[in-house]
């Protein structure tokens, strides 16, 4: 099926489900002979929140540099509302909408929370009034309009979390992807972020593609998940299904038993 | 700025002053030395200016040296005119610079310093072998007009004045905000939609436009110039100004640049000797004042050491 009759058959269904924003094809990274994506395919839809689930080394990060264009793909292709971006660079598919977030070194430490915000607002906002206004409206966001002139690196951990997202935002994504956000977050913190992204995607509208460790978190939060395994999808489905699979068992949570 | 800020007014102040001395003062020598003193400031703040992206700019002193040598060909090879030659030189640096950043910022790492400092000795040598200009003997008889003779060093002081100040209101923009976000973690603004490797080169094209300028003002203040003048050392005192003066603020190299000029005014009377001075008041200055000169007036500069915008 190409991409466009999956778009068509899907807002045809109407569910919760809308069109295909983000999908990959057989996706392949290799780093010299170590294999850390392969065979992956999938497809994001408008308005779910995707999570991506897998042990450390799965290859989550990998796919975020991928769909990113932070790398490009050792073979699979890459279609982002509807062209192909296989070959795109970082900074033509941020442009485009598609916007990442870090799982480390997430932010600007040497400048202050305003700046870093910023900095974000500058490829679309052309008036520092119009910036300075995009970035109070997303510290108020992300809880940070108290800390605007403090550098980013002396933030407390939790707030430097949130930092990063309000980076994200300020760069207007239409779809968001997030590298564990909630690392290190205490129980308050993250039930707050999970409201945050819930309000990002109810009233913002962005399509969210979360990576995450907290499982709790996770199931709660994602309409659907996949599950990657040595850069190999072992499954996908609702949290239900996931959590239910005996492969995800074995591979993922198995230790846990 | 300068009400929030008295200790860089007063300075300002010092440095107008000085200035107004030197040209009503009538002598030469007075003059030369304030011209010497901005043109130096020029390489010292270019210098930081591509350090703002985290990169050591060798060839500050190579873009000197070409916005030289094309005011010097403009002028005695071509007979064009005093402004056009003068203007020749930030173009063909400019120029020179966009195809030189464009071909090495790409690449991470040290390569950028390495290449820099190559393109410079390169550059020094293709002067010393070009019968054209001049060889090793350099180039000879750039003179302002007649006309303007008597206004030639306040227009040159005017000139490098408003590169330095024209350099500061860079920086301070959202553009100079931006360069410092790409020498903190280039992959942050690389990941909100900007063009990382162009702006790269955008701020290396507009410290070598300056520094281009600079060498052209000091083609027609020496009306000589000559290869040696234009070595990688040239970058080496201008990374001294820098670090005396400190980073942390546009001023610093300003004031680096004035103190060492000025000191090796007074250390020409020593002679040969003269540079073991000199390197012996850099390595203490380093060694005792690490923040430079504008880190030990923190308290008294204020906040012109630390940026604070008004949000
Ligand atoms: N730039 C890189 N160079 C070499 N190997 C890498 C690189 N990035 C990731 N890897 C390797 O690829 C595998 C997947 O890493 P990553 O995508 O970071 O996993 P995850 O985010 O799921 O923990 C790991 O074995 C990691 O060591
Ligand atoms: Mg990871």
């Amino acid at each position: 099926m190409t991409s466009s009759e999956t778009t068509m058959h899907s807002s045809d269904t109407g569910t919760a489900a809308g069109k295909v924003l983000l999908k990959a094809e057989r996706l392949e990274r290799k780093f010299g002979g170590l294999t850390a994506v392969a065979d992956f395919s999938f497809e994001l839809r408008e308005g779910e929140i995707l999570g991506l689930i897998g042990p450390n080394g799965a290859g989550k990060s990998t796919t975020f540099n991928l769909i990113s264009g932070f790398m490009p793909p050792t073979s699979g292709q890459l279609f982002f509302l509807d062209e192909n971006i296989t070959s795109k660079n970082a900074t033509y598919i941020s442009r485009k909408g598609l916007i990442r977030t870090f799982q480390h070194e997430s932010l600007l430490s040497e400048m202050s929370v305003a700046d870093n915000i910023i900095i974000a607002t500058t490829h679309r906002l052309k008036t520092t009034a119009a910036r300075q206004e995009k970035m109070r409206k997303i510290a108020g966001l992300t809880g940070l309009e108290n800390y605007l002139d403090v550098p980013a690196g002396s933030l407390p951990h939790g707030l430097q979390r949130m930092l990063s997202i309000a980076i994200a935002l300020a760069a207007e994504p239409k779809v968001l992807c997030l590298d564990e956000p909630l690392t290190g977050l205490q129980g308050v913190e993250v039930s707050a972020a999970l409201d945050l992204f819930e309000m990002i995607r109810s009233k913002l509208g962005i399509t969210i593609l979360l990576v995450e460790h907290n499982m709790r978190a996770v199931m709660r939060i994602c309409d659907r998940i996949l599950v990657l395994n040595h850069g190999r999808l072992l499954a996908a489905g609702t949290p239900e299904e996931v959590s239910q699979n005996e492969l995800v068992i074995e591979a993922y949570l198995g230790h846990k038993k | 700025m300068l009400r929030s800020n008295p200790g860089l007014a007063l300075c300002i102040l010092i440095a107008l002053a000085a200035i107004c001395f030197a040209l009503f003062s009538g002598d030469p020598y007075y003059v030369q030395v304030v011209i010497w003193v901005f043109a130096n400031a020029v390489l010292a703040v270019t210098l930081r200016f591509v350090l703002l992206i985290g990169e050591l700019n060798i060839a500050t002193a190579a873009f000197f040296g070409i916005g030289a040598y094309a005011t010097a060909v403009a002028s005695t090879i071509y007979d064009l005119p005093f402004f056009i030659s003068l203007l020749a030189a930030p173009v063909i640096a400019g120029l020179v610079s966009a195809l030189f950043g464009w071909i090495t910022l790409r690449t991470k790492g040290p390569y950028f310093l390495l290449i820099s400092f190559a393109f410079t000795e390169i550059v020094r040598l293709f002067y010393t072998k070009s019968e054209f200009l001049g060889g090793n003997s350099g180039m000879i008889g750039m003179f302002p007009p007649m006309v303007l003779n008597d206004y030639y060093p306040a227009i040159a002081i005017t000139l490098l004045a408003a590169i330095l100040f024209g350099l500061y209101l860079t920086e301070r923009s959202n553009l100079g905000r931006v360069f410092k976000a790409i020498q903190n973690n280039e992959d942050i603004p690389r990941s909100v939609g900007l063009n990382v490797i162009g702006l790269k080169i955008l701020c290396f094209v507009i410290a070598s436009t300056a520094v281009g300028l600079a060498g052209g003002v000091h083609a027609y203040t020496n009306s000589v110039i000559a290869p040696a003048d234009f070595t990688f050392f040239v970058a080496v005192l201008a990374l001294a100004y820098v670090k005396i003066g400190g980073e942390g603020h546009i001023i610093g190299p300003i004031i680096g640049a004035a103190t060492l000029t000025l000191a090796g005014q007074f250390l020409h009377s020593f002679g040969p000797y003269e540079n073991i001075f000199y390197g012996a008041i850099i390595i203490g200055v380093l060694l005792l004042m690490p923040g430079g000169i504008i880190g030990l007036g923190k308290g008294f500069i204020g906040s012109s050491t630390v940026r604070r915008d008004p949000h």
